[in-house]
């Protein structure tokens, strides 16, 4: 087999969502250490916010949130901006070489209800809590701030009655089984393949060729680095199909640990690595530690499980061609922009009056390092007993029948 | 690869509906199924690769085969 065969096989194939999972840890590690910021995509598409209404008229110059965020530039000039069109990049790369591009519509109009409200509860609930579960999971849980604990926590109670709701009769499917006297076989989109894998070479190329224009021509750096995380970012999370969401909704639904445990190895991984930056003076990101964080997370986990997404998972979808995504992210924005509407009213009471809490402050460098192992000990151990219990009360229903 | 591809006496097809349904249904399903009996499930949710095949070999069902080549993924599972 030749190696171009090879090459092209392992584009085309799912990649293992485990490692890759490690792997994103990793890279945002080095992301952070290499340009100082911290991968994130929930703050930038608050901005995208801020940009629409300032194109409808409305001054946003004196809205807190808006300020926090830095509405300086645009998508182009700012970090977090070039890193999501890398994403971007990587994504409709990824999609394109696995052939998994096409049009679906909603399966009903419950779906549709669910992607938007699912999409505005989550986008508000995430920048209430300072971020999504990105933030929180591979930014400030590895960089000792207390609040994404709070948050992260939050979000897992937040799952579980997300969980609860969507069981309701009226959110099952419809469909039903079939019986088939012989085989029919259903008509599958591969004719187009091939075209399609060109194009996302061609696609890849492109975002490659942009970010390494801006590092060696422009002679911005740090742009272009963000660019080529950013592709790395999405091409993995599409590859991969990666879904924050399912990791702790389907922990809960059947039982399945498997993106959770992914999730804390990941976490472990990346806090070490964090911590060495931090120790030869890299300024980790800590934010308050109110109660927004843990009102956040749980409308952020109960807004993920309606809609089907989360802030990342929809990113990939949109591309693949699952127009229900396309609402979850504009349900996000719109989310996003409410949160920053009401932000200067609410944020003494329940954010900027709390404090700020570094774990590597509050218990030392090392003792800080110690407890965050001990939580992502102990969150571990909850997902291992979550999973007993499911296969205990699944061993139980086969028992009485 | 056409000749791998088991008879499937059943066929559950989920396209349009977002995870986790697909994976849902496809338990909801087995446990409907007799012995010998194939289901098909096909999903369009691409992120059900990460689900149906654990989901089923959890609940002590047979995946027999995987069809990842178009869009909507094809997954051949039995009791």
């Amino acid at each position: 087999m030749s190696i171009t065969h090879e090459l092209k096989k392992m584009l085309i194939s799912f990649w293992k969502p485990t490692p890759a999972v490690i792997a994103l840890g990793v890279l945002s590690v080095y992301y952070f250490g290499i340009t100082g910021t911290y991968w994130a995509v929930t703050g930038e598409f608050t901005r995208w916010g801020g940009h629409i209404l300032e194109s409808l008229g409305v001054d946003i110059s004196d809205w807190g949130y808006f300020n926090i965020m830095g509405m300086k530039g645009n998508s182009l000039t700012r970090v977090d901006g070039v890193m999501i069109i890398g994403m971007f990049g990587g994504i409709i790369a990824a999609t394109l070489w696995g052939n998994k591009l096409k049009f679906r519509l909603p399966a009903s109009r419950i779906r549709i209800y669910q992607a938007l409200i699912g999409g505005i509860i989550a986008g508000f609930g995430a920048r209430l809590g300072m971020g999504c579960n990105l933030a929180s999971l591979f930014t400030g849980i590895p960089q000792f701030s207390a609040h994404a604990w709070f948050f992260t926590i939050a979000m897992i109670v937040g799952v579980y009655f997300g969980v609860k709701f969507t069981q309701l009769k009226l959110f099952r499917s419809k469909i039903q089984m079939q019986k088939i006297s012989c085989d029919v076989p259903q008509v599958m989109q591969k004719d187009s393949a091939k075209g399609f894998f060109t194009f996302g070479t061609i696609v890849f190329s492109l975002i490659i060729v942009w970010a390494l224009y801006l590092i060696f021509f422009v002679g911005s750096t740090k742009l272009g680095i963000a660019m080529l995380f950013g592709s790395a970012f999405g091409l993995i999370i599409a590859k991969a199909q990666i879904c924050f969401t399912s990791a702790f909704r389907d922990l809960f639904i059947t039982g399945r640990s498997q993106m959770s445990r992914a999730i804390v190895i990941a976490m472990a991984v990346s806090t070490i690595g964090i911590f060495s930056y931090i120790m030869i003076g890299v300024a980790p990101k800590i934010m308050w530690a109110g109660p927004n964080t843990i009102i956040g997370g749980a409308l952020f986990g109960f807004g993920i499980v309606v809609a089907g997404g989360c802030e990342c998972g929809w990113m990939y979808r949109a591309v693949e061609g699952q127009t229900h995504f396309w609402i979850v992210g504009i349900g996000n924005v719109i989310g996003a922009t409410l949160l920053a509407f009401v932000w200067d009213d609410i944020a003494p009471i329940v954010a900027t009056s709390w404090p700020k809490i570094n774990l590597l402050e509050s218990f030392g460098a090392y003792g800080g390092l110690l407890f965050n192992y001990l939580l992502l000990f102990l969150l571990f151990l909850l997902i291992l007993k979550i999973e007993k219990n499911y296969s205990n009360k699944l061993k139980a229903e086969n028992y009485a029948k | 690869m056409q000749n791998n591809i088991p008879t499937p006496t059943h066929r559950l097809d989920m396209q349009t509906e977002p995870c986790p349904y697909p994976a849902i249904k496809t338990i909801e399903a087995l446990r409907e199924l007799g012995d010998d009996d194939i289901l098909e499930v096909i999903s369009d949710c691409p992120q059900s690769i990460n689900n149906i095949p654990i989901d089923v070999k959890k609940h002590g069902y047979k995946l027999l085969h995987i069809d990842s080549s178009s869009p909507s993924v094809r997954y051949f599972v039995k009791r």
